[in-house]
Formats: structure tokens, C-alpha cells, sequence
């Protein structure tokens, strides 16, 4: 063993000769500068952002937040609100002025249907006017059941499920399907609801031109392009499209037989 | 020294407390820890608060990891057998057309739900057919292929006591002064409204309902609306922005995170009524303002909710109105479970502990629970309900709340106050609180682990193993009584509990039942793990229980 450790050292110090003269000089710096920054004080800079208590108090106390909501002018017309005393049917008492509603959403007339009335009353002597609970913790009847038969029905579908607001039933049904990462091109008139679902799901939005399909098929051309040049990518991205049947915000119809004939089975209408 | 002296003059709302209640005397560079607001809760409590959260015990612990892990080992292979088709898959698949599409759900992403909810999910959803009172009548179905679908045959289970529904004051009737007067307006108004609040969708009765609320509540105005998850997820954006702060608790409802989130401020979070966090949070943000530019923030608001449903805990409202007012920061306050449900007159959890109104900034509730109603409201100084009028999303875009609901409220919010002339408001309120004290103190002396404030009808009782989720569930079932089990997500994976809702609806006599049958499944069971002492009522059943423990 002794020899062998002899022998590795007479290698190393002849090694130590043969070496270039740079070659030792540079690595003698590096050893000095290592022992440099070893012993050096270390940086501190953040010691002069640290605050002291006094300083902490100071600050909390001169801190002033705006006011928690912006003055509103007295003149402001959301603020008087029509008030409306009677049933909204085809005529209206707004502000104790009788007149015809065009303002309702009553397009088949139920509104004051008899027939809907005396069905409604019967199942309030049923159930009762609230359900005290979400769907899954004895809130679903044997009625909303067999509403959402009935709508699965109605729209030809396998099956249906039913929102108690409006409002929240494309907001929450977006988020759903479409995760982070996602693609979606939607209409640029989209309602209010259809917007806050786009925002809760955090995808990637492209909007199109309003009822354009010239201007769809350019987007999905590039996605397409896009898609072929990174394929791992494409294969994990789900894609949207997110129409709407009749648009609140312009009154158009959407052109779906058109939409669906050439995108061709190959994206998912929302 | 002269710098203590200046720095407390330049408090708000005299709070003088720094240097007298703490008898400290000033240190060297003259300053004093200002931490008398915790020193001295009691000072702000008018009565004790007790509130436990019992430890899982070890054993428990490790039983409940080896169950989860042999039930995910079980998964895997199932989705083996599946994938190679030697099991039957009733997982939904895309049609024929669409076998191409990016799936829709990715398969590890539903594993859960696949391999362990599909199980026990004969437990949710149970549909009913009456009343959602103290007692209703279940649909019965049966499923051939182990939970994957139902069939309903037919036959209804009567009279199964409901232990689930939130009916915190027995609204939930079909008959009595609020079904009249909601059938009448029903017959008066039609069933829906067809328009939105700012355009013809504000009926008489939509003004008179926020007038009763105001009232009620002790604040200037109210707003109402139509969905309770609505209003949380569709004003709290109206309110904060980007460059303003949210410190939401770590518990708080989903409606409320998403509310935050969709708004685009930042949000902290701090952990479950713990005040020390808060005020560290609160601290920092203000010394060190938003993150990267130090700017100062815009505004710091608060969430927090009255009581939480999963936990059954009460919030610490005099703290926190005490940090806000210090901090100069907003507070809103998220009151479903407990408005109608707390307080000597009803009014919910500042009444309970007896602040002032005013001091909440903004005061948010449903009509859900106690009132048997749906729908949502937001209380508060008049600015604040005009800045809502004219700002908030539901105002403009969605329908209004329809007749029938509104009536429901009104009516039930009167005989609350007692403005109907009669004392059943004040006799349901003192029934729930005696329910929920005698109930709550039963099933402690049990010996179950039960979470929560002694207050509150929100009862959640530990079952901590995956399999005995299920196994509550059927069993109680069994004995006609209803219970909401809950599980992972809702809940920490291995604290999985079973909540019940005690409601002013239930006699001593159902109470009693539902007591019994409770202790004989958990000796079924043996959910009986809690270590603590029990007090010395009769002291044969203390022996046993000591001797079953050990």
C-alpha cells in the first residue's frame, strides 16, 4: 500500500513540473480569490431596508386607504330605479302609469300563464317556497328531477342539469370544461355572463369577428398551423368554441348550420 | 420618554390601552410594543367563548393514511382491469366522431372520483318528495351496478327525521303565514319577474323587502339578490380591484375565493380565526405595501364568514372589528349560516356579540338557511348600496329575485322581529338555542369528537376513515335518520366528518331519537375517540366510557 501511495504522489509532483507556467499561475489566482470571498464580510444590502420597529408604527399610522367605494352623484340613473306594481304580464303598471311592456323577457307569454300559476301554487302547498340546501345534500326534489328529464328531452339530448340563476349557468359551465391552458375562440358579442365564465377559467381567449365565419375559419387556420408545429402541445390542448343561439347584446341569430359544417366535427360548440 | 407620547396621540379611537393597561414601562429607544389588543381578549368577549377543535389521535391518523393508500393501490387496479377491458367501464366516453378530441377530462384528474367517490356516492344527492322540514320522505332508489346508476322504485321512506337541511328556524313549511302569503302574492304577481333590477325587473315588493332588511340588520340600506353564490362571486369584484388587498381566512367558501379571484386583486390568505396571523398579515402588507413596486395599497379588505359551515366555528368578530378599526382596514362579512341562526333577537353573529352594526363595513347574508327562502343580500351605509345599484354586475345583468321568494322573506323576516304581533319568532330562536346546546352537549358526553363553538347549530362529528364515511351514512339511513356525510375536497383528506344541522323545528323527542340511534352506530362503528374528560353527571356512564377508551 505504501508504495502505491508513493507512487500516485511521485506522479503528482512531477505532474506539479510539467505543468505550463499559465496553467499554475491561473489556478494560484483562483485559489486567492476563493480565500478572498471566503473571508470577505457579506453583502449588506438588505440590512438597510430593514425597517425598525418605530418605523413599522410610523408607517402603519400615516397609511390612508381610499374610501371603500367611490362617491356616487345623486343624478345617477341607476339609482332610481322604475317601480313596478303588478303582475309584468303584456301590460305593465311602471311607476302608477299603466302601460304596454315591451321591456320583459315574455316571449311565449307564460309570464301569466293561468295554467303555469295553478301548477306553481300546487307544489308550493307541496314542497314549500326554499329548498335549505345544495343539490347534493337533500336538496334535489323529485321535481327537479324530472325537469331535467324532461329538458333532456326537450333538446334532444342524453341528459340535462339545471342552474337556479341564470346568470351563473354559463359562468360556472365554461370554468368546467376549460381549464388553464385551454383554447377558446368565442364571438366578440358575448354576453356578460359568458365573459365572467372566459375570466374565471383562465384560458386562452380569441374572439372573432361578430357572426363572421370568414374570420373564424382565418383563427382556426392558424391554430391549425400553430398545432403542427408543436404536436405534443396540441395533443393536451382542449379547444372551445363558445356561441350563442340569439345575441343579447345585437339581437343576430348565430349562423350554426354554417359553423357546424365547416368546422367539420372537429371542435366542440359550447 | 417624549417619543412614546406622541406616537400614542396619533391613535385613532383612543386607544389609550398602550401604555396603561399594559403597566409596561417604554424600553430603551423609547418605544412599547403595542400588543395589548391580544393580551386582553377578555375585554372584548361579553361571554366566554368556547370553541375546541379536538386533536386526531395518532392511531386514527395512521389507520386512516393505510385506508386511503390501500384504496388508491385498489384503484390503480381497477383502472388496469378497465383499460385492458376486462371490467366494464361505465365512465362517460366521447361519441364515435369525437374519439380523436382531446378528452375532455384527463384520466388522472378523475381517480378520485372514479375509484372512491363512485363508492359511497349513494350517500349524496338523495332525492326528497315533501317538505324539507324536521322530518321528510325520501325517494328510494337502488342500483345494480355499484353506484354508477340509480333507479328510483317507486316507493317513498316516510317520515326519515332530516338532520341535513339547513332549516336553522323551521321556515321550511307548506303551510302556515308565510305559505299564505307567498301563495297569495304568487296569485297577485305572477311567478316570475322577466327583467333585471335596473330595468322593469323592480317590483314594490323588491323595495319593501330591503327596507325590512335594513331594518333588521341595524344598518342604513340593503340591496337584495337573487343567488346566494351569486352575490359573492359577482359584488366582491365590484368592490376591489387590481391594487387593492384581500385577506381572506383559510377556510373560507368557494363563492367567496372566486369573488376574489374574479375581482384581480391580491389575495393572502390567513389561517382559520387565528388573529396572531392576521395581524401579522395586516402588519406586513401595510409597512411593505404591493409586492414588487411598494406601493402603498388602495384598500385592505377583510373576508370572513360568519360561521363556517364545515368546521362549526364561530369568528372572532370583536377581534377582528377591533384589528380593522386599527389597521384602517374594511371588513366584510359573510353571514349565511348565521343570520337567523345566532343572537338573542336573531340578527346574526354581531348581535351575538353584541357590536354595533355600523362597525362592519359591509354585511353580507342569505335568505337560504334560515329563511327558507334562495337568494342573497348586502347591507350596509347608503354609499355603499348606491355605488352597488348602479356598479355591481348582478344588478344590471341578471334577473330579479321572483315574487313568491320575496314574499317568503318578508313574511318569515317579520315574525323574526316580532312585527307580526305574535312571539313565535322569539319562542323558534330560544328552541334552536336550547336544541343545539342540549344536542351538542349529548353527543360530547358520548364521547364523539365534535369540532366547533358551543353556540352554533352547525354540529360536525369526526369520522376520519374513508370507509366509515359511507358506512354513517347507510347506517343512519337505515334508522330513518337523514345526515350529510363529507369528504375530501370539502374537507382535509383525513378529516372527514359527518355535519349535522340542528334546527328550532326538531322536538326533544326527535332529538332524543336521532341521539340514540347516533350512539349505536358509533359503537357500530366505534367513532367514539375522544380522550377528553367528561364532566361527572352520572357516574355509571362515566366508568363505562372510561373503560371502553382505555
Amino acid at each position: 500500500m505504501a508504495s502505491g501511495q508513493q507512487w500516485v504522489l511521485v506522479e503528482m509532483v512531477q505532474a506539479f513540473y510539467e505543468a505550463p507556467a499559465y496553467h499554475l499561475i491561473l489556478e494560484g489566482i483562483l485559489i486567492l480569490w476563493i480565500i478572498r470571498l471566503l473571508f470577505s464580510k457579506t453583502y449588506k444590502l438588505h440590512e438597510t431596508y430593514k425597517l425598525t420597529e418605530r418605523e413599522k408604527e410610523d408607517l402603519i399610522e400615516e397609511w390612508q386607504p381610499d374610501l371603500l367605494v367611490p362617491l356616487i352623484s345623486k343624478d345617477h340613473p341607476s339609482l332610481k330605479y322604475n317601480i313596478v306594481s303588478g303582475p309584468p304580464s303584456h301590460k305593465i303598471i311602471v311607476n302608477g302609469k299603466e302601460c304596454i311592456n315591451f321591456a320583459s323577457f315574455n316571449f311565449l307569454g307564460l309570464l301569466d300563464s293561468e295554467r303555469v300559476k295553478e301548477k306553481a301554487l300546487m307544489s308550493l302547498k307541496k314542497y314549500g317556497v326554499g329548498t335549505c340546501g345544495p343539490r347534493g345534500f337533500y336538496g334535489t326534489f323529485d321535481v327537479h328531477l324530472e325537469l331535467e328529464n324532461r329538458l333532456a328531452k326537450f333538446m334532444k339530448t342524453e341528459e340535462a342539469i339545471i342552474y337556479s340563476y341564470g346568470f351563473a349557468t354559463m359562468a360556472s359551465a365554461i370554468p368546467a370544461y376549460s381549464k388553464r391552458g385551454d383554447m377558446i375562440f368565442v364571438d366578440e358579442a358575448a354576453c356578460f355572463s359568458i365573459q365572467k365564465g372566459l375570466q374565471a377559467s383562465r384560458s386562452f381567449i380569441k374572439y372573432f369577428k361578430h357572426n363572421d365565419m370568414e374570420d373564424l375559419e382565418r383563427l382556426l387556420k392558424e391554430q391549425e398551423v400553430e398545432d403542427q408545429k408543436n404536436p405534443r402541445k396540441a395533443r393536451v390542448t382542449r379547444k372551445f368554441i363558445v356561441v350563442e343561439g340569439m345575441y343579447i347584446n345585437t339581437a343576430d341569430i348565430c349562423p350554426l348550420p354554417e359553423l357546424v359544417k365547416f368546422t367539420n366535427n372537429k371542435f366542440q360548440i359550447l | 420618554g417624549n417619543m412614546t407620547e406622541s406616537s400614542s396621540t396619533k391613535l385613532l379611537n383612543g386607544d389609550a390601552c398602550r401604555r396603561t393597561i399594559n403597566g409596561k414601562t417604554a424600553s430603551k429607544n423609547g418605544y412599547v410594543k403595542n400588543r395589548c389588543l391580544f393580551q386582553q381578549p377578555q375585554n372584548l368577549y361579553k361571554k366566554p367563548f368556547v370553541e375546541s377543535f379536538e386533536e386526531t389521535p395518532l392511531l386514527v391518523a395512521v389507520l386512516t393514511y393505510m385506508g386511503y393508500g390501500i384504496l388508491t393501490i385498489f384503484g390503480y387496479l381497477r383502472d388496469f382491469l378497465r383499460h385492458w377491458n376486462v371490467e366494464k367501464c361505465h365512465v362517460a366516453r366521447e361519441r364515435d366522431e369525437q374519439k380523436d378530441f382531446v378528452p375532455l377530462y384527463q384520466d388522472f384528474e378523475n381517480f378520485y372520483t372514479r375509484n372512491l367517490y363512485m363508492r359511497i356516492r349513494d350517500n349524496w344527492n338523495r332525492p326528497i318528495c315533501s317538505v324539507p322540514g324536521a322530518k321528510m320522505d325520501l325517494v328510494e332508489r337502488v342500483t345494480h351496478n355499484y353506484n354508477w346508476t340509480f333507479e328510483h322504485t317507486g316507493k317513498v321512506v316516510k317520515d326519515v327525521i332530516n338532520m341535513g337541511s339547513y332549516n336553522y328556524l323551521g321556515f321550511a313549511e307548506n303551510t302556515g303565514t308565510c305559505a299564505d302569503a307567498a301563495i297569495e302574492v304568487t296569485q297577485k304577481y305572477g311567478v316570475g319577474v322577466g327583467s333585471t333590477r335596473c330595468e322593469m325587473g323592480n317590483l314594490d315588493i323588491h323595495e319593501e323587502l330591503e327596507e325590512l332588511v335594513a331594518r333588521f340588520l341595524g344598518v342604513e340600506s340593503s340591496m337584495a339578490f337573487g343567488m346566494g353564490f351569486a352575490t359573492n362571486s359577482m359584488n366582491i369584484p365590484a368592490l376591489t380591484g387590481k391594487g387593492c388587498l384581500i385577506l381572506s381566512d383559510e377556510l373560507n367558501h368557494a363563492s367567496l375565493v372566486l369573488g376574489a379571484r374574479l375581482s384581480g386583486s391580491t389575495i393572502r390568505v390567513f389561517k382559520h380565526n387565528n388573529m396572531q396571523s392576521l395581524e401579522k398579515l395586516l402588519r406586513d402588507a401595510i409597512v411593505h405595501g404591493q409586492p414588487r413596486t411598494h406601493r402603498p395599497w388602495k384598500k385592505i379588505l377583510i373576508v370572513v364568514e360568519g360561521i363556517y359551515s364545515m368546521e362549526g366555528s364561530i369568528i372572532r368578530l370583536p377581534e377582528v372589528v377591533a384589528l380593522k378599526k386599527h389597521y384602517k382596514a374594511y371588513l366584510y362579512l359573510d353571514e349565511a349560516h348565521s343570520i337567523g341562526a345566532l343572537g338573542p333577537n336573531g340578527k346574526g353573529v354581531v348581535d351575538y356579540f353584541g357590536l354595533d352594526p355600523k362597525d362592519v363595513d359591509i354585511m353580507m347574508g342569505t335568505f337560504t338557511k334560515s329563511f327558507g327562502a334562495a337568494g342573497g343580500y348586502i347591507g350596509g351605509k347608503k354609499e355603499l348600496i348606491d355605488y352597488l345599484r348602479s356598479h355591481s354586475h348582478s344588478a344590471v345583468y341578471a334577473t330579479s329575485m321572483p315574487p313568491p321568494v320575496a314574499q317568503q322573506i318578508i313574511t318569515s323576516m317579520k315574525i323574526i322581529m316580532g312585527e307580526d304581533g305574535t312571539t313565535l319568532g322569539a319562542d323558534r330562536l330560544r328552541q334552536l338555542s336550547e336544541n343545539t346546546n342540549y344536542f351538542r352537549r349529548r353527543l360530547c358526553e358520548m364521547g364523539f369528537i365534535i369540532y366547533g363553538n358551543d353556540d352554533s347549530p352547525v354540529v360536525p362529528l369526526m369520522l376520519y376513515m374513508p370507509a366509515k364515511i359511507g358506512a354513517f351514512g347507510r347506517e343512519m339511513v337505515k334508522r330513518n335518520i337523514g345526515t350529510v356525510v363529507v369528504g375530501f375536497p370539502a374537507t382535509p383528506i383525513i378529516e372527514s366528518r359527518a355535519r349535522f344541522c340542528v334546527s328550532a323545528a326538531h322536538t326533544r323527542e326527535m332529538l332524543d331519537t336521532a341521539l340514540e340511534a347516533i350512539s349505536e352506530v358509533g359503537d357500530l362503528l366505534q367513532l367514539k375517540y375522544s380522550r377528553r374528560e367528561q364532566p361527572l353527571p352520572s357516574m355509571g356512564w362515566m366508568s363505562e366510557e372510561s373503560l371502553l377508551q382505555d
